[in-house]
């Protein structure tokens, strides 16, 4: 085999460290049978954990020199695993988020009777979501795409209850109609450019030509739209809200951050290769720029009506996606550095609110009222969270990264997308704000009604203290984020 | 590194108090916010004294650099900010609103200060609108929070209002940002000045973005809705922020950004801008005319003193910048004098309805009456006060303005601007009738009591500081003269 492909185990890790972990759970579930429940949890955690490390590796090799293997020999030598810094720094997201998710689910009530298949259900979509950061050939590209999905789907469907098993339904049928389509997309990319890697002469190549231009067209927008299903970009937003809201809190923060950010991984693959298209590029443009901008603008105005937070930030995720879509309309290197960022942000933030609602049981907004006097730590963490995702100092990040995001298309004269995206920071800072006055306004909610049994959750305050503090440090040392994902 | 120090100590003291001191005692809490913003006020002398700056890489990616230092653009509005900071930390001795805690009220404040100084000494167009930003949340949560008791839900609206505006606002300008960085590829304010050398077109797109983005702020007619209501719910300290510092902020910006860097792009839109301007002052006038909130008043005021200031710079020479400038500074002081008095009031009779008869201020409280009295008589642009030189230059530079300004349009709104001053006149006598003069006095209505203690003498101070800027205006002027010849004479 190693005739054929070089393999290089230590770049693979960031993607073996979670199959691992499968193994690891799945042969401890058969050796100790139903006692495997308590364990397997913390130790899916710790692979996930133990994989962000190994591809943090990655994000300190330099820009011009990625982590490459599974190298074919010659003539071309491509590699079918190419991590440069912001792919690196991506993965090990993907796995921080996944991590995170999972103390959710521990601290969830009632605690996962069936530990041991969620964690592996888990871990496999984490596995999925780190490879498709690093592929670059259309093959390994879908089935780690897949691999991501399909999981997901099934974990949202395990939660039992009745409307878990909708959302499960609905969130299959979605994501069974965006495999067909990114199967085509992909089928069509290759009818286009003759490569069966998502490559830039190829692209460029193939753009130059009329009839091939079409067909690459195409190609792009089923891509797009199969992509939209996971992203939540408007029209394929549907199944988010149901989701999030029937499934348990940390199901919905694994789709909210780790989901997402694989998603945007795989769109980054997709995007990197349009950079230098040459010529008229105003089709492509509009493929991206027509979702984002809808997705901006319905996102936020019907977060704006929201009282269940958690369907709050279900539709603010969807805003969100508009927003990493906003500097990818540039079709430039800059614009995929600022998408990679602001998804980064993003879900550091998304991970803090969806600790803070697991910590503090909180189903409403009034719920929460008054947080900050109650609990300094879980509200002022939530406090910073919505003020990055608000775009506000003390929330540099985030304002830093909607200041790079906007930079991308007015700089490639993108304004449709640019004054889009003025609105949408109005309206957003409605939404959040709006949820920052309760969180302010005097605790007269009596803390009686909150769920019983808060106290003992410790895992979902470790999220919620260390995404804090990742939010904290960046504010004040943006270039840090900025720099891994470059 | 003194500038750094002069930025990180209020933000630092202000983000403590509003985080793990938030459960600090009044007194404790306020002696902390005065120290500090007596350091701080001290820092700001010493940089402008000392010329200090500071320069590193901040943000690579977008060519952003941590650049801050002064000039003598930003000179008089940094130590306006520094002192009126001083002044609202002192003025927590008079009154701390009710809705929180003292020290989260407090730590607004300083949180406020510090984003004002970064904003008038950042070098850099991208974190000018970083620390732009940074007022809007403390800001909002002193209108909303600490604001007027009586109507929850009016605050919230103020507030709200507030906040969205200035997001307009400032999400325009950092698209204009944006593209003259990307046009000129420089965010250093210092190289922008003086014309990126940009074409025409670049430059009208440049400088549609940014004077409309900025208008919001400043506000200008008829972007100023904003104003009145954040004004009038706001605590006396929060209103003395915001007309005295705050709204500096868009002047400034417009000096900084569309005036200088994209000159001939502003020229294309100063007739419009005057004209604005113009209207601006008129209709603050009018308003203030049938007014009855007192505070109200005082913020339809700063529209129609903000008018002035827009077609001073509208009008494009030496003398416009200059009068914008002094206007500006001068703006700042009379308002923070109007605003602490007027809050005194509504604190004392708990609003300040002018339709409700009430004994003669001269009569029962013969220093307030005097305070009121010289107040207005600024703010109408009484000869020997701090309003006269900014109005007068104002008009006249629109009288005689650029070369390649459009003479007449300009004429005519110095005209229109002439008749403004003198409708401000009608307004200032209006008020000074009702309460200074008085109904007659009623021995059942409890009298007003004077003021005193600390309050005392924040007013005086004030009181001097519109005295001597009316005196000498030269302590402004030579200090901006030779950085507005450079705006002006690089074009």
């Amino acid at each position: 085999m190693s005739a054929l492909v070089s393999v290089d185990w230590l770049v693979l890790a960031p993607a073996l460290a979670p199959a691992a972990g499968v193994v690891l759970v799945l042969a401890g579930d058969a050796l100790a049978g139903g006692r495997a429940g308590r364990w397997a949890l913390p130790l899916a955690a710790v692979t996930l954990v133990v994989g962000a490390g190994l591809a943090l590796r990655g994000t300190v090799a330099g820009a011009d020199a990625p982590l490459r293997t599974l190298c074919l020999p010659a003539p071309d030598g491509a590699c079918l695993w190419t991590a440069g810094p912001r792919t690196s720094t991506l993965q090990a997201a993907v796995l921080l988020a996944a991590a995170a998710g999972l103390a959710l689910l521990h601290d969830g009530r009632p605690r996962p009777r069936d530990g041991a298949v969620t964690a592996t259900l888990l871990l496999a979509a984490t596995t999925g979501g780190v490879a498709v950061a690093a592929a670059r050939d259309l093959g390994t590209w879908l089935v780690a795409l897949e691999l991501a999905t399909v999981p997901a789907v099934a974990l949202v469907a395990l939660r039992g209850s009745r409307p878990a098993v909708h959302g499960a339904l609905s969130l299959l049928v979605t994501s069974l109609a965006s495999f067909a389509l990114l199967v085509l997309g992909a089928a069509l990319w290759l009818t286009a450019t003759g490569d069966a890697a998502f490559s830039r002469p190829s692209a460029a190549a193939a753009w130059a030509v009329p009839e091939q231009r079409a067909v690459l067209l195409l190609a792009v927008t089923v891509l797009v739209a199969g992509l939209g299903f996971k992203l939540s970009l408007v029209p394929f937003h549907a199944w988010t809200p149901q989701a999030y809201a029937t499934t348990d809190l940390g199901t919905a923060l694994f789709l909210a951050t780790a989901s997402k950010l694989s998603a945007v991984a795989a769109l980054l693959v997709v995007a990197g290769a349009l950079v230098d298209l040459g010529g008229a590029t105003t089709p492509v443009v509009l493929v991206l720029g027509l979702p984002a901008v809808a997705s901006l603008l319905l996102g936020t105005v019907v977060a704006l009506r929201q009282d269940d937070p958690v369907r709050l930030l279900a539709w603010s995720t969807i805003a969100q996606a508009g927003w990493v879509l906003v500097p990818l309309t540039a079709l430039s290197d800059a614009g995929a550095r600022a998408a990679a960022a602001y998804v980064l942000a993003y879900a550091a933030a998304s991970a803090v609110a969806f600790a803070v609602l697991s910590r503090t049981g909180a189903r409403t907004l009034e719920a929460t009222r008054g947080l900050l006097r109650r609990e300094p730590l879980a509200g002022g963490a939530l406090l910073i969270a919505l003020l990055v995702l608000a775009g506000l100092p003390p929330g540099v990040i985030g304002l830093v990264t909607k200041i790079l995001a906007l930079s991308a298309p007015v700089t490639a004269g993108v304004w449709p997308v640019a004054l889009a995206g003025v609105l949408a920071v109005v309206l957003g800072i409605a939404v959040y704000l709006r949820w920052v006055a309760v969180l302010l306004g005097a605790g007269t909610t009596p803390t009686a009604l909150e769920e019983p049994g808060t106290g003992r959750r410790r895992s979902s305050v470790v999220v919620l203290v260390l995404g804090g503090v990742v939010l904290v440090v960046t504010s004040a040392l943006p270039h840090v984020l900025l720099a891994s994902a470059s | 590194m003194v500038v750094s120090l002069l930025l990180a100590l209020p933000a630092a003291a202000g983000l403590w108090l509003v985080s793990g001191g938030r459960a600090l005692g009044v007194r404790p809490a306020r002696l902390l916010t005065a120290v500090t913003a007596a350091l701080t006020l001290g820092l700001a002398v010493a940089v402008v004294v000392l010329g200090a700056e500071v320069d590193r890489p901040w943000l690579p990616e977008l060519g952003v650099r941590w650049s801050f230092g002064v000039d003598g653009v930003s000179t008089p509005l940094l130590l306006l900010t520094a002192g009126i900071g001083l002044l609202v930390a002192l003025h927590a001795w008079v009154e701390v609103p009710a809705g929180g805690s003292p020290a989260t009220f407090l730590g607004c404040l300083l949180v406020v200060e510090a984003g004002a100084l970064a904003t008038f000494a950042a070098r850099d167009a991208v974190l000018f609108l970083v620390a732009f930003e940074v007022v809007l949340v403390p800001m909002w949560v002193l209108v909303g929070r600490y604001g007027d008791p009586h109507d929850p839900r009016a605050r919230t609206e103020a507030a709200q209002r507030f906040v969205l505006y200035t997001a307009v606002g400032s999400t325009t300008m950092l698209l204009g940002i944006l593209l003259l960085v990307a046009s000129a590829g420089t965010a250093d304010l210092r190289a922008l000045a003086g014309g990126a050398g940009l074409g025409t077109g670049v430059q009208l797109g440049v400088a549609v973005l940014l004077v409309v983005g900025l208008a919001v702020k400043v506000p200008v007619v008829p972007l100023h809705t904003w104003l009145p209501p954040a004004h009038t719910t706001a605590p006396t300290a929060g209103s003395v922020l915001l007309a005295a510092v705050l709204l500096k902020m868009g002047t400034y910006g417009l000096v900084r950004l569309p005036v200088a860097s994209v000159p001939e792009g502003f020229g294309v839109l100063a007739p419009g801008f005057a004209v604005a301007g113009a209207v601006g002052v008129v209709w603050g006038g009018l308003v203030c005319l049938v007014e009855r909130d007192l505070k109200r008043l005082v913020a339809y005021s700063s529209v129609a003193h903000m008018g002035f200031v827009v077609l001073a710079l509208a009008a494009g020479s030496q003398t416009g910048l200059q009068a914008a400038l002094y206007g500006n500074v001068a703006h700042g002081v009379v308002s923070a004098l109007l605003f602490v008095l007027v809050g005194g009031l509504k604190h004392r009779w708990g609003d300040v309805d002018l339709a409700v008869p009430r004994p003669a201020l001269r009569e029962t409280s013969p220093r307030l009456g005097f305070v009121l009295v010289l107040g207005l008589a600024a703010s109408l642009g009484l000869p020997g006060l701090a309003g006269f030189w900014g109005e007068v230059l104002a008009v006249y530079a629109a009288w005689a303005p650029a070369d390649d300004r459009p003479r007449v349009v300009l004429v005519v709104c110095a005209v229109v601007a002439a008749v403004g001053a003198a409708l401000a006149a009608a307004y200032s006598l209006r008020v000074a009738g009702i309460v200074w003069v008085g109904d007659r006095p009623d021995p059942d209505v409890a009298r007003t009591p004077d003021t005193s203690g600390m309050e005392r003498w924040i007013l005086a101070a004030l009181a001097l500081a519109v005295v001597v800027l009316g005196v000498a205006p030269m302590l402004v002027m030579s200090v901006t003269a030779d950085a507005v010849a450079g705006v002006v004479g690089a074009r």
